[in-house]
This record gives structure tokens, sequence and C-alpha cells, in this order.
């Protein structure tokens, strides 16, 4: 194999994550780190929130004292890590890891498939949104106009269009009244809230925050199931009490689910159905060389967690490739 | 297919359609009338005009739809069956019969991802092993000869992880697993480039005749397209059609069916059809690998009024019954992870299976119906049995066309299958193939690119789901959604608020 292909350290993924790996392996004087990235920039998840005149200010900030947008957020990770001599490779797709030959496939434009080694793995490949089916009580029609909320803000920060003007959002954690909010801010007339616990999931504050911005969502508690309603697109949602809001259009946000494949594929350790890998003190999976970092671990964390996250799990992948 | 000689139109004058593909005008058809115009563009309406293709005939194949196959053909187990266990001596059970052996080399020639990966019919108690002979016996009198009745510890080491309750079985050899979306799109374009012209989201009203014997297709938009012979094989939509040129009634009514998508980790625990022994009370749920790899649990069998629109919903019950039945096959699978849902509803008739009436109210109109679910087995010998028909009830005149050809290009095969990406130099001649958008099923901009450039030209989402296997993985659409759009968008010259999942009204952007 090329030695350009060899590497100490691979990260698949260059979110706040990946990226705090990478800062806290080169503070640890571990050379040659590789960070390989699916999307065409850094940045991961903050990047999507756009710094916008009519935007809200999402990410918090505790290094700076102040909640700022995710695209500043990213921003501040990429501004850090060009300092360092971390490779990036963008657009790259990882498509399977070899845990027993510590090996990585992936492809991209330049290099078509490609192997490579490393000493030391580490999976930062964040979550995703529920889809329908995850949730387990949303039934009905698959209509269009059935977003996740990273869709949605696809559409209204990159190009500037409102897909919804009364929608339904599934879930209530922070990022369904985020999503709520900005939906208001961008024009939509009236916003629904809807889960099947009995108190949104996001904590009073950042609820109350959101109120700043003019965003105070009806709040639709105890829902036991949900059925979509309408043709071409949504035209209502029927609650199992038979309350039935009439609605444009709909947005999941519920429980992230870890962006796990990777580990899956290669018959390391899950935990099925939460598709959490499984992992020992040390961040190390199932194989030793194989470590997670970020939101890939479970749970709902912000992007500042991920980051501080990314520098724990770094010194011990530092403290496994220097004792080899 | 460099020389496609039909024409591909859409009629749809909004901004949401790609402007030259707009029929605005029966003018951009003909202005002499068809040799057959064919209502219906599902598995059995394509084939049909894939086999008339290689005739020389003027040919029209319609549809409401803003794709070929998105009725009933979409929605299906995707199971080519040998026909075991069909009523002996029917026409339905003979098409099915005779089309099995013909798909091996068919699906070849459409380059239409195919797999004989086999079944087991499973009995779990002493009721359902007891019905075991009655099956061989039934299977062999269909002329399925290759079936073999299989002990309990026979069915165990064809799928290890089977119920423990297992009594016994009988294995199937030929049943198998086709990639049933590219069925009729694989039909239609070859029918295109033998110059059957296709025109797509356009309803059909009303046959009416006119004199010397010429039909018209009125279409709901008012246009009117003329023709000789006409042929309604518009699955749910018939019936309504065959009123208005007096057909011989019939009843239909849409008989749902849900699935469950289980995870592609979860098809390295099966890879054989698994299917439940029929009961008084129930058919029961079959456990199926899927062409794509995921596993399927269904379907549910449940009636419902013609023109329900609820009948392609899914529901929470319904999913939780076909988890329960699957596990009484297949116990682990409920620790399984899904990944989705689906419901396709079959189109069940009153009469009876297999409707076929030629010269029904009005001579040269054929009126097919009630093909249920075995129409993607079916079709191709079914295809056949109604040329024949054709040419000795309606006395349509078959010229062979020496310039028609019965297969497509090997670059017509789906990425999914054989990615293009693995093919030596594929990606320095398109770096676009490296360049991967979906992220789950790990397909690229180049083999969304090839789809969009496609014959049928299609320029919805769900159309470019159907032909790249895109927004089906385990995200179902949470990476790639937005990506797809803006490239249709930016390819097809469509607004991107103009983007559609499957037609007007179902346009991203609220009004």
């Amino acid at each position: 194999m090329n030695s350009e292909h060899k590497f100490n350290v691979a990260i698949i993924g260059a979110g706040p994550a990946g990226i705090g790996v990478a800062l806290g392996l080169t503070k640890r004087g571990i050379k040659s780190v590789v960070l390989i990235e699916r999307n065409d920039d850094i940045g991961g998840v903050p990047s999507i929130y756009k710094k916008k005149k009519s935007g809200i200010p999402t990410f918090i900030n505790w290094i700076r004292g102040r909640v700022i947008f995710g695209e500043d957020y990213a921003g501040w990770l990429h501004q850090k890590l060009s300092k360092t001599d971390v490779r990036i490779w963008r657009a790259s797709k990882v498509l399977r890891i070899d845990p027993e030959r510590k090996s990585i496939t992936l492809v991209n434009s330049e290099k078509g498939p490609l192997d490579i080694t490393a000493n030391a793995v580490v999976l930062a490949c964040g979550a995703r949104e529920k889809s329908p089916v995850e949730f387990g009580w949303l039934s009905g029609a698959r209509s269009g106009r059935i977003f996740f909320s990273k869709n949605l803000l696809e559409l209204i920060d990159q190009h500037d269009i409102l897909p919804l003007k009364k929608p339904v959002v599934i879930g209530s954690d922070l990022n369904a009244y985020a999503i709520a909010a900005k939906l208001k801010q961008s024009g939509a007339e009236k916003v629904a809230i809807i889960d099947n616990r009995q108190r949104p999931k996001s904590p009073l504050f950042s609820r109350l925050y959101f109120r700043l911005w003019k965003s105070k969502p009806k709040f639709h508690a105890h829902v036991e199931s949900v059925t979509f309603k309408g043709n071409g697109a949504p035209s209502a949602v029927v609650l199992d009490n038979g309350t039935s809001i009439p609605c444009d259009g709909i947005v999941l946000s519920g429980d992230l689910i870890p962006n796990s494949e990777l580990a899956l594929l290669a018959r390391l350790k899950m935990d099925i159905p939460s598709r959490k890998p499984m992992v020992n003190s040390n961040f190390q999976l199932s194989e030793p060389a194989i470590f997670a970092a970020g939101n890939i671990l479970g749970g709902f964390h912000g992007a500042e967690w991920c980051y501080f996250n990314g520098l724990k799990v770094a010194k011990k992948v530092a403290e496994y490739v220097k004792n080899g | 297919m460099s020389d496609i000689k039909g024409k591909i139109l859409y009629e749809w004058l909004g901004e949401g359609c790609i402007k030259n593909l707009q029929f605005s005008d029966p003018s951009q058809l003909t202005g002499d009338p068809y040799d057959i115009a064919i209502i219906g563009a599902g598995v059995v309406g394509s084939a049909l005009a894939y086999k008339l293709s290689q005739y020389s005939l003027r040919i029209l194949l319609v549809d409401e739809k803003f794709d070929v196959g998105e009725g009933t053909s979409k929605g299906s187990s995707a199971i080519i069956h040998t026909g075991f266990d069909a009523a002996v001596g029917t026409l339905e059970s003979r098409l099915v019969t005779s089309a099995s052996l013909m798909w091996h080399e068919l699906s070849e020639k459409l380059k239409v991802p195919f797999q004989q990966c086999g079944a087991v019919l499973v009995a779990v108690d002493d009721e359902q092993y007891n019905q075991l002979d009655k099956i061989y016996q039934k299977s062999l009198d269909n002329g399925v000869e290759d079936v073999k009745l299989l002990t309990k510890n026979e069915v165990k080491e064809l799928v290890p992880d089977v119920s423990p309750n297992v009594r016994g079985g009988m294995s199937i050899p030929r049943e198998s697993i086709i990639d049933a979306f590219s069925i009729s799109i694989a039909f239609s374009e070859i029918a295109l480039t033998n110059g059957v012209d296709i025109l797509l989201g356009s309803r059909v009203a009303a046959v009416t005749e006119s004199g010397n014997s010429v039909k018209h297709l009125k279409m709901a938009s008012g246009k009117e397209i003329p023709a000789k012979i006409v042929v309604n094989v518009a699955g749910l939509g018939s019936s309504k059609i065959a009123e208005t040129y007096g057909g011989e009634h019939f009843d239909l009514n849409p008989r749902r069916g849900q699935f469950i998508i289980f995870d592609e980790a979860s098809r390295s625990i099966v890879n054989k059809i698994l299917l439940p022994i029929p009961t008084a009370q129930t058919k029961g749920v079959l456990v199926i690998p899927t062409i794509s790899g995921n596993l399927l649990a269904g379907p549910t069998a449940e009636d419902f009024e013609l023109g329900d629109k609820s009948a392609t919903a899914t529901t929470i019950d319904g999913l939780e019954l076909m988890l329960k039945g699957a596990s009484k096959l297949f116990p682990s699978l409920t620790g399984e992870p899904r990944i989705g849902s689906f419901a396709g509803v079959r189109c069940a008739c009153k009469q009876g299976t297999y409707q076929i009436r030629y010269n029904d109210g009005l001579p040269g109109i054929l009126t097919v119906s009630g093909i249920r679910s075995t129409g993607v087995t079916s079709c191709p010998a079914l295809a056949e049995y109604l040329i024949e028909g054709l040419k000795k009830e309606c006395g349509v005149s078959l010229k062979p066309d020496p310039q028609a050809v019965d297969s497509r290009p090997e670059s017509s095969l789906p990425g999914w299958w054989k990615h293009p990406y693995e093919k030596n130099g594929a990606v320095k001649a398109r770096p676009d193939y490296g360049q991967i958008i979906c992220n789950c099923e790990n397909i690229s901009h180049g083999e969304i690119i090839d789809a969009l450039d496609s014959p049928l030209k299609p320029f919805t989402l769900d159309a470019i789901k159907r032909r790249t296997w895109t927004q089906t993985g385990r995200c179902q659409g949470f990476d790639c959604t937005m990506k797809i759009a803006e490239l249709i968008s930016e390819h097809c010259g469509i607004p991107l608020d103009k983007i559609t999942k499957n037609g007007p009204g179902s346009e991203i952007v609220s009004r």
C-alpha cells in the first residue's frame, strides 16, 4: 500500500466532535491524522445554521460565554483546525471499515474507491433525525412536504424559501423549538408542536429564550398516535383524541438516531433499536482500535458538548496509539 | 439507446414540468389515429406496449400519474411467483406459471435486477403441518414440479433462525425476487425507443366512438386523441373508464397491503422468502428479502371502497400485526431495526381475477382488470396472451418491425445494483460517480444525472427514487432529499420551490 494512504489516526466525520478529536490529538503531539468528511465542507450540523439577519442564534459557546449562530460556531472550529497539520479530505464517503485489517474503504471524485489504513479509527459520524416509522406512533399518507428539520433549514437558510406556512412539528426537544422559532421568524403563520410526552422535552429556559423571538408554538401533549391526512401534501394531522390540526406540511424533529451504520455493517457490538455502538470507558468499541465520539454515542447533545467530548476521546486515542 | 423513436410528453403546463416535454396540444402527438392506445402504464400496460412495439404498429401508452408504474405496480412484495399455490386451472395460474419461467432471461434483457433466492413454506403447528401434503399436491397440479417437502431439521438447515415451533415445510426453489420498480420503467423505455408514444399525467375521462370505428380518448383536460383499438388496463381506474364506453359492468376495490421494511443489516439473517401456511382465518404474513438488500414483513389484506384515498396509508395497528405475524415464522425479527413502511393496493375484482373482455361495449375495445397482486409476475405472459387475443378477436395485424429492439443497454442497470464507482476507471472518466449524494445506499451524483437523462426524462422526487433507490435507505431521505431536489432543479430547469414528490399538489413548498 502506498505510504500516502497510511495514517496514524483516521477520524470519520468533521463536525464538532471529529474536529475536537483532531485538535485534541494535535495538542498531544500525534502526527499523521486524517479527517474524512462526506460533505463538501467541514463543520457538521452547526454549519447549516446560517448567520442571517432574520435568524436566531442557537449555539451556545461557553468558551466565549454567548449564544452564537451555528455557522459562526463552525467557523470558529474551522479556524482552530487550520492552524494544525491535520489532513482534511472533503466530499469523501466512507463505504466500510474493516476492523481487523484496520482499513477504511472510501470513495471521492478525485480518487475513486480507495483503501487507507490507520492505527486507530474514530467514528465521529454524528446523528440523524428519526424517520416516521422510528417514531412508532405516526401513520397515514406518505405525501409530499413531510420534512426533517434539517431539510427545512436547507431550504430556508440556503435558498431563502419558506416551504410551510402552517407547519406541525413532531417532537418537542430543543431542536423542535428552534425549528418552530425559525419557521415563525421566517414568516410562518402558526406553528403547532406535538409529542407523546406529557411536557415538552426542551427545557423551560430554552423555550423562554425562543419567546424572546416571538415564537410561542402551541404544544399538544400526550399524543399517543398521529395520522397524516392529505393526498399530494398533508392537509391535517389527526390526533388520537380526534383533534384535527389543519396544516400544510409536517416537520419531524424527534430524538436523534446515531449514524452508526459503519459499525453496524462491520458487525461491531451495537444496541438495537437505539443504534448506539457499545463502548467502554475509553470510548472503544468491541474492536479496540475503533473509537466513537460525539452524537454517535447517543442522546441529544449540542455542538459544544460534542467538541469537548471529542477532546476527551482524543486523550484516550492518543494513549492507545502511543502504547502501540 | 441513442435513437429514441417515440415521444414522451407530460400533461402539466405548470412550472414544475420540464418545458419541452409539456403536452399542450394533441397535434404534438399525431394527426392520424393510433393503431392501439393503451390506458394504464403499470406493469401490464407497459409490458403490453413493449411486446406490441416489436411490430409495425403506431401505439400510445397513457397514464394519469407522472411516472410509469405508479399505481398498484409500485407497492408490491416484489416476488416473482412460481404459482405453486394458485387455484388450479385458472387463467391466472396458467399465466403466472408460464411467466415465472420467462423472468430469468427477460430480466437480463430488461436490465432489471433479479435473484432466484427460493422460498420455504414453514409450518409452525399441527393444523398447518397437516396441510403440507395438500399444498405439495397442488404445486404438482400447477406444474411446479421442483418443490420438495422438508422435515423439521431440513427447514432449520435452510433457515437457521426459524421459529423453534417449526414442524416441517416445503421448499420452492424457483420463487424469486425482483426490482419491481424497474419493470414498468424498463418495458416503457424500450417501447419508447421502438416508437411508442408515452403520455403521462393525463387522465382518460371517457372513451367514445365516432364514425368509421375510430375511438377517441377524451382526456379530463378536454383534449382528444383518436385510436383504432383501445386497451383499458387502468388498474383501479379501469371500471370507471369502462362505464363510459358501455363495457360489461364489474366491481373493483382496492385491497391494501401494508409492509414493514427492515434495515440492510437484517438481510444477513434471512436469505430466503419465508411463507406461512394459509389457514381458514388468514393468509398469513410473509418474510421477504428484497433485491436491494432489505427485508420486508407483510402484507395485510384490507378492503376499501373504490376511490377511498386512505387505501394507501399505513396504520400503526397494521404494522404491529405484520410484526407479530412475521415473528411467528421468524422470532428474531422483532429485535431488528425497522427503517420504513409502505402500503400498496391490489386491484381486487368481485367478478373474479383476470377479467379479459374483447370488443367490450364497442368493437375494438379490450378491457383487462382484476389482476390483483400477480401482475408483477404474470405481465410478460399476460401481454403475449392479450396480443394473441387482439389478433384473433379484434383483427390486429402483426407485422414484425425489423428495427425493433427488445432489450435495454447495459448502462441501464441501476447503480445500486452495480455501483459505477466500483468499475475500474469509471470515476476518472466521470468524476461525479465518486461524489456520493445518498449516504445510506451510496448513490452518486452521476447516477442521479443518468436517471434524469434516462428515456422517460423523469423529474419528480419519487420517480428518481424508483430509478436510483435514493431516499429509500435507513435515513429515509434525511440526508439526500434536498440535494436531489437541487439536482433536479438545476438539471431540468425547474425552480426549486416547484419540485414535487409525485406531481402537481405535492410541491415541496406550499402556496
